[in-house]
């Protein structure tokens, strides 16, 4: 080992040498690493702010007011952060509500108030309920009653798999039911083989069934995901206007939303599986063995509990009360009704929905919902439409079904880099002026947005559901990728199908 | 606080004494066969070896607002173990099943919550009578290479190793999104051994221009390889004809060096191009390419673009950066 003690005499000697330098000296270097490696990490926070000043010192553009300019500056920097996130998320919903009084000059009362509405609350309300709903652990009684009823094939397992996930999610939002049903692919999986080398395409089927089943249903409720809450606020904020009952049709209720999108999360269930199966082909087409010791594992937790039944009846009222009351008192107050409940009855502790939601989240959309409603207010959301088309006009995509593809598609673009709540609160404001300029429907506009917003099948960021199945650690980015593109274009054109074909026996 | 501080300084002490390899598993081959390059260089009573996973903090947003640990914390209620110890404890068993690491071996666990999450960093000591220990790090960390370079701050190691994770790209590609290995050898002020496909037992190429840090790469390569008993072949690129002269000076004067340790070279030879192109052509025909590489740090490291980078860039073989 002499060699190793000798090797380090002239480490040993630079060091004595630092502790020689002077006070200063050691400071200015200490600075100068800090602010180059700083600089470094927080690069595209400076480009963003930079670009920022750039655009506000230009001369504002005709037909455009100074305010609505600096409305748009704001949504472009927030953007850029959104999708590079130099900085944590919340910090950008922050940094809106600074430039909307400082650079704005709005009161500060004022933006305060504009950060929540029953939308916010909602995605607020269903956040704490998904806690709770996860913390029952029922999840072992679903897996089980899955397998008696799909018998023990790995087609039917995940078929059923994708089926129960997505009638969930639907309901209780994708990142429930990605949290609740995770442990059981994973069990399936590992009781079946520990290498996982040899199951490799079979962890594939069994987690891609969970995410996409849970991402695809997310567009059948408006409790399906938090997108579609901020679509239904914008579709209010936008075209309604208590003094005009022909606007009432703008306000979206719950059976409304499930009339127009229930039938097309149904229709792609069984893609799903076929397309997951066409990509991977798992190793085992049996699971017998996984699936017996799956039911010892569920029967040592013995008969349902008192409380279990109780949470299944409670999160039913909750169901029950989004569909037939939540016109009259908004679905936000029936989620937090829901969450309260939960909490009054004892089935979760504060602590673990304190712990388990992320209420930065619940704040950025906030930030994210009064910005976009300064894009409308300012007139830069028109702007931004009008530019919009003028570019698709010459490609013939600035009227009917062109124009709902170029929707599609620059949603479907958006959402795969950012969250898809994020994606359809920065590009809501635009795609809704977009449809009334064209003189399109707004709502087969704000449908087709909120609808793609859910095809991120092709990167972990995507969707909730796929974000949480990637923690499992059993997935590669790289799979996202092979089969994600199936999901996109089989997704897309069942979209344009109802668009075109189902939508209209709706009378819009 | 002040006595913490004192604490801190003997354990550092400590560890400087030790020589101590930091290696990363991420579950992939590479990852495994450089940590089978680890055993045998470590394998000694003042060695350690740890074994670091790095996995990036969860972000709330991207799982729509609710926290992937609801998730982690349902895989653990069912009994699953989370992604990363699976593979910590492949590599330890890599590790104790080698030669000459089976024996008495005592456990420690220690825990340490980050940011007052409870699936935090882990760390699994194992420490046997002789003082040589094997540690599994479970960290948690904003992206891979920032844990890996936090876990250097925290003890200095000698020598990081990592797997190849195969995503090099230019100029613009490392602007955006370096890879993991790019990031730490641009940053870490220790040796990286980046970890590509290791044919075994082909030797170490050793790439001198003559400068003094070369001689000392020289060096410690000479006692690293009568450590694992591998060859050595030593070379240097002149950038023209005329410059040939002084590219075997700088040979002959490595090989003085090695056989002066004991330590006879297999090759020495020049090369006549530019340097980073003939190294890798030459590197070819070996295991490890070794390069040295001088203290300067982060950015300037970046844009000089060293050719001690740019071999580690292109080349197909493991390659060395020595500091």
């Amino acid at each position: 080992m002499g060699g190793y003690n000798s090797m380090n005499q002239p480490a040993a000697s630079v060091r004595d040498e630092q502790k020689k330098d002077s006070f200063g000296a050691k400071l200015a270097k200490l600075l100068s690493d800090f602010s180059v490696h700083y600089m470094w990490e927080k690069k595209w926070f400076f480009i963003a702010m930079i670009v920022g000043a750039i655009m506000l010192s230009l001369p504002v553009p005709d037909g455009l007011s100074r305010e609505a300019w600096i409305v748009l500056t704001m949504s472009l920097v927030a953007t850029i952060l959104f999708v590079t996130e130099p900085i944590p998320l919340p910090a950008v919903a922050l940094l809106i509500i600074l430039g909307q009084v400082l650079l704005l000059g709005s009161a500060s009362s004022d933006v305060a108030k504009s950060l929540w509405n029953d939308s916010v609350l909602f995605i607020m309300g269903s956040l704490m309920l998904a806690v709770a709903v996860v913390k029952q652990k029922l999840d072992k009684r679903i897996a089980w009653i899955i397998v008696r009823i799909t018998g023990t094939k790995t087609t039917r397992i995940c078929f059923g798999i994708s089926v129960v996930s997505g009638l969930l999610a639907s309901f209780i939002g994708e990142h429930t039911v990605a949290a609740m049903m995770l442990p059981v692919g994973i069990t399936l999986v590992t009781l079946t083989s520990d290498d996982p080398k040899k199951v490799r395409n079979l962890a594939a089927v069994l987690l891609f069934s969970i995410a996409y089943g849970c991402s695809v249903a997310g567009i059948g409720t408006p409790s399906g995901g938090a997108r579609n809450a901020i679509m239904i606020g914008y579709w209010r904020e936008f075209f309604y206007d208590p003094s005009n009952p022909e606007t009432q049709r703008f306000i979206i209720d719950y059976v409304t939303w499930m009339m127009f999108a229930y039938p097309m999360f149904l229709i792609q269930l069984p893609f799903v599986t076929l397309i997951l199966f066409l990509t991977f082909k798992p190793e085992y087409r049996d699971l017998s063995r996984a699936v017996v010791k799956l039911r010892a594992q569920v029967e040592s937790e013995g008969p349902m509990k008192a409380a279990d039944w109780v949470s299944i009846i409670l999160f039913l009222l909750v169901l029950i009360g989004w569909i037939f009351v939540s016109d009259e008192v908004g679905m936000g107050t029936i989620a937090i009704l829901g969450a309260t409940a939960f909490l009054v009855a004892g089935l979760v502790r504060w602590e673990d929905i304190n712990s388990g939601v992320n209420w930065g989240v619940v704040f950025l959309y906030g930030a994210a919902i009064s910005l976009g409603i300064e894009m409308k207010e300012t007139g830069a959301a028109q702007w931004v439409a009008e530019n919009f088309l003028a570019m698709l006009a010459p490609i013939g995509a600035n009227e009917g079904f062109g124009l709902w593809a170029a929707v599609s598609v620059l949603t479907t673009a958006v959402t795969n880099m950012m969250s898809n709540g994020a994606a359809v609160a920065v590009l809501g404001p635009v795609v809704l002026k977009v449809a009334v300029v064209a003189q399109e429907s707004p709502i087969v506009i704000g449908f087709i947005t909120a609808i793609s917003s859910a095809f991120a099948y092709l990167t972990v960021v995507g969707t909730p559901a796929c974000t949480i199945v990637y923690a499992s650690g059993y997935l590669k980015t790289t799979d996202f990728l092979a089969v994600g593109w199936k999901m996109v274009v089989v997704s897309t054109i069942i979209m344009l199908l109802a668009a075109f074909v189902y939508w209209p026996f709706l009378g819009i | 606080m002040a006595e913490t501080d004192i604490d801190l300084e003997r354990l550092y002490e400590e560890r400087r004494a030790r020589y101590r390899v930091l290696v990363c598993v991420d579950g992939s081959d590479e990852s495994y066969r450089g940590l089978e390059y680890a055993s045998q260089l470590a394998n000694n009573p003042n060695s350690d070896i740890i074994l670091l996973y790095v996995r990036p903090i969860d972000q709330g947003l991207r799982s729509g607002g609710l926290q992937v640990r609801v998730a982690r914390e349902n895989m653990l209620s069912w009994g699953l173990e989370l992604p990363g110890i699976k593979y910590l404890k492949k590599g330890l068993e890599q590790l104790m099943t080698g030669e000459g690491m089976a024996s008495d071996w005592g456990e420690k666990i220690t825990h340490t919550d980050i940011e007052g999450d409870p699936l935090g960093d882990n760390k699994i000591e194992y420490t046997n009578e002789g003082g040589r220990s094997i540690v599994l790090k479970l960290k948690t960390a904003s992206t891979i290479a920032a844990g890996i370079l936090d876990q250097y701050e925290l003890g200095p190691y000698d020598l990081i190793i990592l797997g190849d994770s195969g995503s090099w790209g230019g100029w613009a590609k490392s602007l955006w999104d370096p890879a993991v290995a790019e990031k730490v050898a641009m940053h870490a002020p220790c040796s990286v051994l980046v970890a590509r496909e290791l044919a075994r037992g082909k030797g170490h190429l050793l790439c001198t221009d003559g400068s003094d840090h070369a001689m000392r790469m020289v060096k410690r390569s000479g006692v690293v390889a009568g450590k694992i008993n591998s060859h050595l072949s030593v070379m240097s690129v002149a950038l023209d004809v005329e410059s040939e002269p002084d590219a075997q000076k700088n040979v002959d004067a490595a090989v003085t060096e090695l056989k002066a340790m004991g330590v006879e070279p297999v090759n020495a030879f020049t090369r006549v191009g530019s340097p980073f192109e003939e190294i890798i052509s030459a590197g070819e025909d070996y295991s490890f390419i070794v390069v040295g590489s001088d203290g300067r740090t982060g950015l300037k490291r970046f844009f000089m673009g060293s050719v001690a980078f740019k071999v580690m860039e292109h080349s197909k073989k493991s390659v060395i950066i020595n500091r």
